[in-house]
């Protein structure tokens, strides 16, 4: 193939990947600097006079929404510091240590991502409502940790396989307990492993959508669940509006990601090729 | 390896191994119980067999969804796998920029379901939307996804491998930088031809990369909800359901709990039943290394 025709093409190619990745994203992004008038219109996809309008009609008119996002952040938040946790002592555990039990609970972890969510929303949502746990952050930093603690543990142990056990032994030796061994060596160590269970738990924590419809109302109501109110809101979808809260929504995340990727990248790979 | 297991060990795993114990696992469990019986918010169970199996079974609008079901998740999976295919092999051909253009085919991965929903109806919006317009000066029809259930389908695939091709991308593109590159090399002196060394080096090397990544998209796709719900909430007049929309609609609309319980169940056996190969390799790896 002809030098020029093979540049061409990549250019070809690399032209759809971005346009199929950053479109829907960029398009709503910039709508919601859009008056009403010029988000449909056809001479006005780029020359537009930008306005805050929808974002000042956001604060004032939907106050619920940033409620919604306080909300997903205090969730956020708890379940990526629990499902963190956890899943380093377990990663530590399932690093050193080895025995039929271990082998088959770390068998458990795998067989258990198999149950898909909505099928334990059925007993569970009595079982909460009767604990007086619905429409609390609880119920949702606990479920969205659940949900990610056993490809929390098994990217864990990945990381954890590549630290040296001489560094665990010697500070054995020096008299440290299991917990200070995990918190002053292995802890430092593996940080690269927690950032990479972190990008997993934030990004889904962030934008989970059907535990929130499910287990919350109006307290802990996260921002996405606000967001899909507004796409079903009864006087008809109010485009403007919708586009500066989902554009608000999906700022920190994707920010986050792009920041993230590397870590993004190995946690993918470590938690899928073994489990 | 010990047939005994260290306490500290026990202790270690014993928070994670409660937590997927007691809120999955076991409301799993139960949730079998519960499709055995008739029952309701506050109301007494009472034993009835199979009869909720049957009565889902019945139902013509599970047939429905379970068939919107596979359809979808036959057509997201396979092209979802095809397009990461594609790009894994395009950016292991290199790319300019390609950290850049890494971070723009990852971008996906961090949007909501929801915002996914307003940003592919805005796109396709009758008449108005940039994808509508776009059909129309092409002399094609629109995607008239509220009204027509196979063009709401199409638009719910559509979200969907949006979505999670990023996914599908990583896991591919991570195996292919793994083949070593003297493997290409040993190929060309041997005279072979890209289309040859793409058959017999890449795709053989790749194939355990691949069924991994079909497998978790299966199960993944398998649950899909969201997307749907938000979409098209599974009108008009229920044609557009799908499983976990049907176990939904069950449980929290009509309060039909032991039907919603046996189409679960009915969703973790198909779960099980995908992954059954990866299970017994998995297990028989578990065990053999031990």
């Amino acid at each position: 193939m002809p030098k020029l025709l093979r540049h061409l093409l990549k250019l070809v190619g690399v032209l759809a990947i971005v346009a199929w990745s950053l479109v829907p994203i960029g398009l709503i992004a910039m709508s919601s600097f859009k008056a009403d008038r010029d988000i449909f219109s056809t001479s006005g996809t780029f020359a537009f006079a930008p306005t805050f309008a929808n974002y000042e009609a956001l604060w004032s008119r939907w106050g619920d929404f940033f409620f919604g996002l306080w909300n997903s952040f205090l969730v956020t938040l708890g379940a990526t510091v629990l499902a963190v946790g956890v899943s380093l002592l377990a990663g530590f555990a399932y690093s050193r240590f080895a025995s039929k039990g271990l082998q088959a609970s770390a068998f458990f972890l795998i067989f258990i991502r198999l149950i898909p969510p909505i099928v334990i929303t059925l007993p569970l949502f009595p079982v909460v409502n009767w604990l007086g746990l619905n429409d609390t952050h609880f119920v949702l930093i606990v479920l969205y940790a659940t949900f990610f603690v056993s490809l929390g543990t098994v990217v864990m142990r990945t990381f954890i396989d590549q630290i040296p056990r001489e560094l665990d032994e010697a500070a054995m030796m020096d008299g440290a307990s299991q917990m200070q061994i995990i918190a002053k060596v292995i802890l430092p160590m593996a940080a690269q492993g927690m950032l990479a269970v972190s990008v997993f738990v934030i990004v889904y924590a962030w934008n989970e959508f059907l535990f929130a419809f499910i287990f919350t109302t109006t307290k802990a109501k996260t921002a996405p669940l606000v967001i899909s109110e507004m796409i079903g809101a009864v006087e008809g979808v109010e485009w403007g509006v919708l586009f500066a809260a989902s554009t608000v929504q999906l700022v920190p995340v994707l920010a986050f990601v792009i920041l993230m990727q590397k870590h993004l990248v190995a946690g993918l790979t470590a938690g899928a090729v073994k489990g | 390896m010990s047939a005994r297991t260290p306490l500290s060990a026990i202790a270690l795993v014993s928070p994670v191994q409660l937590m997927i114990g007691g809120i999955i696992f076991l409301p799993a469990i139960y949730v079998f119980w519960l499709s055995l019986n008739q029952s309701s918010f506050g109301q007494a169970a009472s034993f009835v067999g199979f009869a909720n199996y049957a009565k889902v079974l019945g139902d013509a609008y599970f047939w429905k969804a379970l068939v919107n079901t596979v359809i979808v998740v036959a057509v997201v999976v396979h092209v979802e796998l095809l397009l990461g295919l594609g790009m894994a092999l395009f950016f292991a051909s290199g790319v300019p920029f390609r950290p850049l253009l890494l971070a723009i085919v990852l971008a996906p991965y961090a949007v909501s379901e929801v915002s996914a929903v307003v940003m592919w109806r805005f796109l396709f919006e009758p008449d108005v939307g940039m994808m509508s317009r776009l059909l129309l000066s092409l002399g094609l029809p629109p995607i008239e996804w509220a009204v027509n259930p196979s063009h709401g389908l199409a638009m719910v695939s559509l979200l969907s491998i949006w979505l999670h091709l990023p996914f599908s991308f990583i896991i591919l593109y991570a195996a292919r930088l793994s083949i070593p590159s003297d493997l290409y090399e040993a190929a060309a002196i041997d005279g072979a031809s890209p289309w040859t060394s793409f058959r017999r080096v890449t795709l053989p090397l790749l194939m355990p990369a691949l069924l991994i990544a079909a497998l978790f998209r299966y199960i993944f796709a398998f649950r899909l909800f969201s997307e749907v719900w938000l979409m098209t909430g599974g009108g008009p007049a229920r044609s557009t359901e799908v499983m976990a929309v049907y176990l939904y609609l069950e449980a929290f609309r009509y309060n039909a709990f032991g039907p919603a319980a046996a189409t679960g169940w009915l969703l973790v056996l198909a779960s099980l039943l995908l992954a059954l190969f990866y299970l017994r390799r998995l297990y028989k790896e578990t065990f053999a290394r031990a």
